[in-house]
């Protein structure tokens, strides 16, 4: 069994009053709906009421013979009845439908600027489709579950007392005997509802599963061909349809189980009064009343059921609850200052780690005291071990993260006192494995500045030797890169969020491993591109490949948290000391 | 591909005995739910009152009870019979429900099989074509919607026929009158029911697809959430956000518009219905044609009927979406599996001796990614393939895995076309780490154990440190039962590609290819990996396609292509003094500086 450290679909736990009070803040700008749903839900049910009432007067009227005028009024009355109660009916679901899709709309707008607003360090450990799911799915069950618990609770309640109240007033006695059915109605709804929902628990659980088979069975497609595992495969898959068979059974047999008893249940309802009110008609009750009865009871079962039945859902959705509210709250780790401090000016001339100490947790430092500069025109390089703090120097210049000591600056002033998105907007960060949106070639290097023309992106493009590239595809820049960029290989890839980079003009251009994919020919003509856009521009740039950093005005050799060395590549040579050693094992000087 | 009606109809296959009980079971509970009201009709016609115009059906009820008089005294026996014939009712409505689920789970159970391994034995060809979030769909939301077909759907038509087919004959021999008078508006509600659903289908599916759009949108962003940051664009993903939001809200909030008006037409028509038969009932009752138990057996049939007419639209709208779904299911169903010879030949093991013959290959109808290409690998040799990207390196892999065969030309293992062998035979000859790895979510023994499920601990073990990810494994809380993927442990592209390695390694190979498998791995790991790999050496064929120049070292031949076609071949250092592409690649003909 797989550990539950972060279980999507948790056992319903104790009902958290506090929890939906906070929730019921994005319905208030609803609540004339949430009101409006409430009056129809009474209104219904006063219809509901009084047509057994009006049948048994009519009933009552015939038997004695003497009905004709009174069927004209009454039968108009019930006509006009119905004609409310349609309505009615027309009312509650077009107002369900705006109070559901508001509050939906509402909570995923505000769901998704807080995951906008959130610094990296939120997205490390939580997957990208886990969050999706927040968004969409406990959204929609939230939003979905609310107007229709207001309008059965509001409809059952109301049903419940004005049947109680027309039945005591119609006769106590019988009133009395036919209650008896109502507590185990309770009872038998919420017990068969916990049971369902353990059932359909159970049964998403196993979807989920069966779902992400599939999915490994796609993606590891090559994988699993290579190493010719298909029947093993088919065999744990086989396991998991016997798992949802076996939830989809108990969950089957539940439902088939529920209706019948609840029938049964109304059935001796209807003949508790056929047989207590049959024995009054010889003294004085008369036969619309017996009739009225048998009705009313054949009435109680459906709020029972409903208002069980949302409950139990409240019950199911309070994770969705949790979740969209744990969204909410998170106040991320990185935040713009209340008043930033204004920029000396809008180009950066000066970067400056000073006694820089960081790490991701308490126990593991990864900085330990890190001091270096960079000036306006300079390229350097930071080399070093994986695991040596590389990345993080570079995601600690536009503040990723924050420092847990020392300080990073900007043209003087601490990263920290800056508005994060003039900041952020300072820096062109290429990544080694880059993200592309999915959609043209063309609108993925304009993300860079998003007012660029067609002549501008096929420059940036040009600048980096994306253009050849691009160029030999048929529908060049007007290509599609498909979901995530998967239509373009790695490299192609690279190529485009350079071109992207070098678009959005940056004062900085940040180079994370941005050509481990491409061919060294194609990267010196790389670099030979940038050279003159890297003037008066700085550049900080990562890279396993020795030979891609040698011309570096200044290499930084990071190892263990620290800088171990610094210098221009022959200086380090000369020094024959961590960067050699490097050097050597590459075996580029060999 | 069969029709999809008929297509439904065949995956009933083994499953229809059971149905036929469920539809038995179904008929007695319709049967019953009518026959349960005919009990106070009897007695408020029989006992209570005098039918005017005595009844053969009132009798007949009062006589299975025990006889009028009996009943007179006894009312607890009629209160006794609705209850007990409710029950039975339940029971039937209970076994109708067991046996349909069992019918339908049991079919889907199958359905779900068949598409996955279907899946697993099609051509890379076909995926090649093929967006994952849709096939991911077809498996999953349209088995659903096949599943809700045959659960469902399947027994609430046979619900609404049984009921209706009962209800007639009941109500006619009760009062034809009333019954004419009762059953006048059931066709309107049908067909309005069916009508109306067909016609809003499209808005069910605007709605679908305006929740997708949202869907797609959210996940971009998050995906590439470190380039809305990079760029601080978050206002522009929240405003392309906004726009899909509000479009989703329109389209949902269209769709419950359309079932407002459906349900309160429907209200309308069902209650018209109702008024009508209280208005021709009381009518009658006061001309004394009609019995006040009669008038109250209408009013519950009627409502019984309607129910199950009611929901008609929307089950064969849901049939529609089960054709659709059925459909795009048997397209993948439909399509050939990966070709296999009728009789393969045994794989044969003479060291792993590769040849490609003359092999011209283009993926699909675009260009050729390899082009006449002829080359030997002696085996237990180490070759390099190098070149620049799309120079048809992967390419050459897949089609020596015989993901692909070629359009022209043949490839050989050990002077055997491959086409001849056993394909998964010859893949378990094959140890292969691919540029992007797929480990499975399961802990990193299992995952390394795949490639040999009988190797020993020690073996695990020591395939990890070849692949020099043994110490960082042991470091992890739970070690080697550490569970990978996003429920575990979140793995770097460089602890991917060792872990791959080391699965590879375990198996024992005859060839072992490495398709740029050490890109993501920094220069001091990929030295101690190097070293053990050259230790290996002569215990397999071995293929390295990389761009390091430190990786490609450990070769002794080396195979260089550009655009699909074999430029140069030889040993390295032959090649580094020719002065070609080798050499280039090499850094030789760069000059110090050029670079800057």
């Amino acid at each position: 069994m797989t550990p539950d450290h972060d279980d999507d679909d948790p056992r319903p736990r104790r009902f958290d009053p506090q929890l939906w009070r906070r929730l019921l803040v994005h319905v208030r700008p609803y609540r004339h709906l949430v009101l409006g749903l409430g009056v129809s839900g009474l209104g219904v049910a006063c219809i509901d009421t009084a047509l057994p009432l009006v049948t048994a007067r009519l009933i009552d009227a015939a038997s004695a013979g003497s009905g004709w005028g009174l069927l004209g009024t009454l039968g108009a009355l019930y006509a006009g009845l119905l004609l409310v109660l349609a309505t009615l009916a027309w009312g509650f679901i077009a107002m369900a439908g705006r109070l559901a899709t508001g509050v939906g709309h509402d909570l995923r707008r505000q769901a998704f600027a807080a995951l906008m607003a959130q610094s990296a360090a939120f997205f490390d450990h939580r997957p990208v489709g886990w969050l999706v799911s927040r968004i969409t799915q406990d959204c929609n069950k939230i939003c979905g579950l609310l107007p229709w618990l207001c309008l059965d609770l509001a409809w059952g309640t109301s049903l419940l007392t004005l049947i109680a109240a027309a039945m005591c007033w119609l006769d106590v006695r019988l009133a009395a005997v036919v209650f008896a059915i109502v507590p185990p109605l309770l009872a038998i709804g919420w017990l068969f509802q916990q049971w369902m929902l353990d059932s359909a628990r159970a049964i998403r659980r196993a979807n989920a599963k069966i779902t992400s088979a599939f999915n490994e069975a796609i993606g590891g497609l090559r994988t699993t061909r290579a190493l010719a595992r298909e029947d093993e495969n088919l065999a744990e898959f086989s396991a998991l349809t016997d798992e949802m068979f076996g939830a989809s059974m108990r969950n089957a047999l539940q439902a088939a189980g529920y209706l019948p008893v609840v029938m049964s249940l109304g059935s001796l309802g209807a003949g508790l009064a056929l047989w207590r009110g049959g024995v009054e008609v010889g003294h004085g009750l008369s036969l619309g009343v017996l009739v009225a009865f048998v009705q009313y009871t054949a009435l109680f079962a459906q709020p029972i059921q409903d208002m069980a039945r949302q409950l139990a859902q409240l019950q199911a959705a309070q994770a969705a609850a949790e979740r969209v509210q744990s969204l909410l709250d998170a106040v991320p780790a990185v935040r713009s200052p209340a008043r930033p401090a204004a920029p000396p000016a809008d180009r950066v001339t000066h970067l400056a780690f000073d006694d820089v100490h960081f790490g991701y947790s308490d126990e593991a430092p990864v900085l330990r005291g890190c001091s270096f500069e960079v000036h306006q025109g300079e390229t350097i390089a930071l080399v070093g071990p994986t695991g040596g703090g590389k990345s993080t120097i570079v995601g600690l210049l536009a503040r990723s993260h924050d420092v847990q000591r020392g300080a990073v600056r900007v043209d003087g002033v601490d990263v920290r006192e800056l508005d994060l998105p003039w900041l952020q907007s300072r820096f062109g960060v290429v990544l080694q494995a880059p993200h592309l949106f999915s959609g043209t070639i063309a609108d993925n290097i304009r993300y860079g500045r998003l007012d660029a023309t067609d002549a501008e992106v096929a420059a940036a493009a040009a600048r980096v030797c994306a253009a050849p590239f691009v160029e030999a595809l048929p529908d060049g820049y007007a290509t599609q890169v498909g979901e995530g960029g998967g239509r373009l290989s790695t490299g192609q890839r690279q190529l485009v969020s350079m071109a992207r980079a070098v678009l959005a003009d940056p004062s900085v251009l940040i180079l994370d491993e941005a050509t481990s994919s491409i061919d060294e020919r194609t990267e010196r003509a790389i670099q030979a591109g940038l050279e003159e856009l890297l003037v008066g521009r700085m550049a900080v740039v990562i890279a396993h490949r020795l030979a891609t950093i040698r011309n570096a005005d200044r290499i930084l050799v990071v190892d263990g948290g620290r800088i171990v060395e610094a210098g221009d590549h022959a200086a380090l040579m000369a020094r024959r000391g961590a960067y050699w050693r490097m050097v050597a094992a590459d075996r580029l000087d060999a | 591909m069969l029709t999809p009606v008929r297509a439904l109809w065949a995956l009933t296959r083994g499953a229809r005995a059971t149905y036929a009980r469920a539809f038995a079971a179904l008929f007695a509970s319709a049967l019953l739910l009518y026959a349960v009201p005919l009990v106070p009709r009897a007695v408020l016609d029989g006992v209570l009152t005098r039918d005017p115009a005595p009844s053969a059906s009132v009798d007949t009820t009062l006589r299975l009870l025990g006889g009028r008089a009996f009943v007179a005294d006894h009312l607890w026996v009629a209160a006794l019979a609705m209850l007990g014939g409710t029950v039975a009712a339940g029971a039937f409505t209970f076994l109708c429900g067991r046996w349909s689920a069992q019918a339908s789970e049991g079919i889907v159970r199958r359905l779900r099989e068949r598409v996955y391994d279907h899946l697993q034995r099609l051509p890379c060809r076909f995926f090649d074509g093929a967006e994952t979030g849709d096939l991911l769909q077809r498996c999953t939301s349209d088995t659903e919607t096949v599943r809700l077909f045959f659960a469902n759907q399947a027994v609430e038509i046979g619900r609404a026929v049984f009921m209706a087919a009962v209800a007639v004959p009941v109500m006619l021999a009760v009062d034809p009158r009333m019954a004419a008078v009762a059953l006048v508006g059931m066709p309107v509600i049908a067909v309005y029911s069916v009508l109306f659903f067909l016609r809003i289908r499209k808005s069910f599916e605007a709605a679908d697809e305006a929740e997708g759009d949202l869907t797609t949108v959210t996940q971009e962003a998050l995906t590439g959430v470190r380039v809305v940051r990079a760029f601080a664009r978050q206002d522009h993903e929240i405003s392309r956000f906004a726009t899909r939001n509000g479009a989703y809200r329109d389209a949902d909030y269209r769709v419950y518009a359309l079932m407002a008006r459906f349900w309160s037409l429907s209200d309308l028509v069902t209650f018209g219905q109702q008024v009508l038969v209280v208005g021709a009932g009381i009518a009658w009752m006061l001309r004394g044609e009609l019995a006040v138990g009669a008038f109250f057996y209408f009013l519950t049939a009627v409502h019984l009927l309607l129910v199950p007419l009611r929901q008609l639209g929307r089950i064969v709208a849901d049939f529609g979406k089960a054709t659709v779904a059925i459909g795009r299911l048997d397209a993948i169903l439909a399509e050939a599996p990966e070709p296999a010879p009728l009789r393969p030949r045994p794989v044969p093991s003479r060291g792993g001796a590769i040849a490609v013959e003359g092999v011209t290959f283009a993926y699909g109808a675009g260009p050729p990614a390899l082009i006449d290409v002829t080359l030997t690998i002696p085996p237990r040799s180490t070759v390099a393939i190098v070149g620049p990207s799309g120079a048809g390196k992967s390419t050459l892999v897949a089609l020596l895995l015989r993901l692909y065969d070629p359009t022209a030309g043949a490839v050989r293992l050990d002077g055997v076309d491959l086409r001849e062998l056993d394909t998964r035979a010859l893949r378990r000859r094959i140890g292969v780490v691919l540029q992007q790895p797929f480990l499975y979510a399961k802990p990193v023994a299992e995952n390394l154990r795949l490639a040999r499920p009988t190797a020993t601990e020690a073996e695990v073990e020591q395939a990890a440190v070849a692949a020099d990810i043994h110490g960082a494994l042991l470091r992890l809380p739970q070690g080697y039962d550490t569970l990978v993927g996003d429920r575990g442990l979140t793995l770097s592209g460089g602890q991917r590609q060792r872990l791959a390695l080391a699965r590879a390694l375990l198996q024992r190979p005859d060839v072992l290819i490495l398709d740029d498998a050490l890109s993501a791995v920094d220069t001091r790991t990929e030295r101690t990996i190097l070293a053990h790999l050259a230790e290996r050496r002569g215990r397999q064929t071995t293929l390295v396609i990389g761009h390091r120049p430190s990786t490609l070292a450990l070769a002794d031949r080396v195979i260089v292509l550009d655009g699909g076609r074999l430029v140069e071949a030889g040993t390295a250092a032959d090649l580094r003094r020719a002065g070609g592409a080798w050499a280039e690649l090499c850094g030789d003909a760069a000059p110090a500086g050029a670079a800057r």
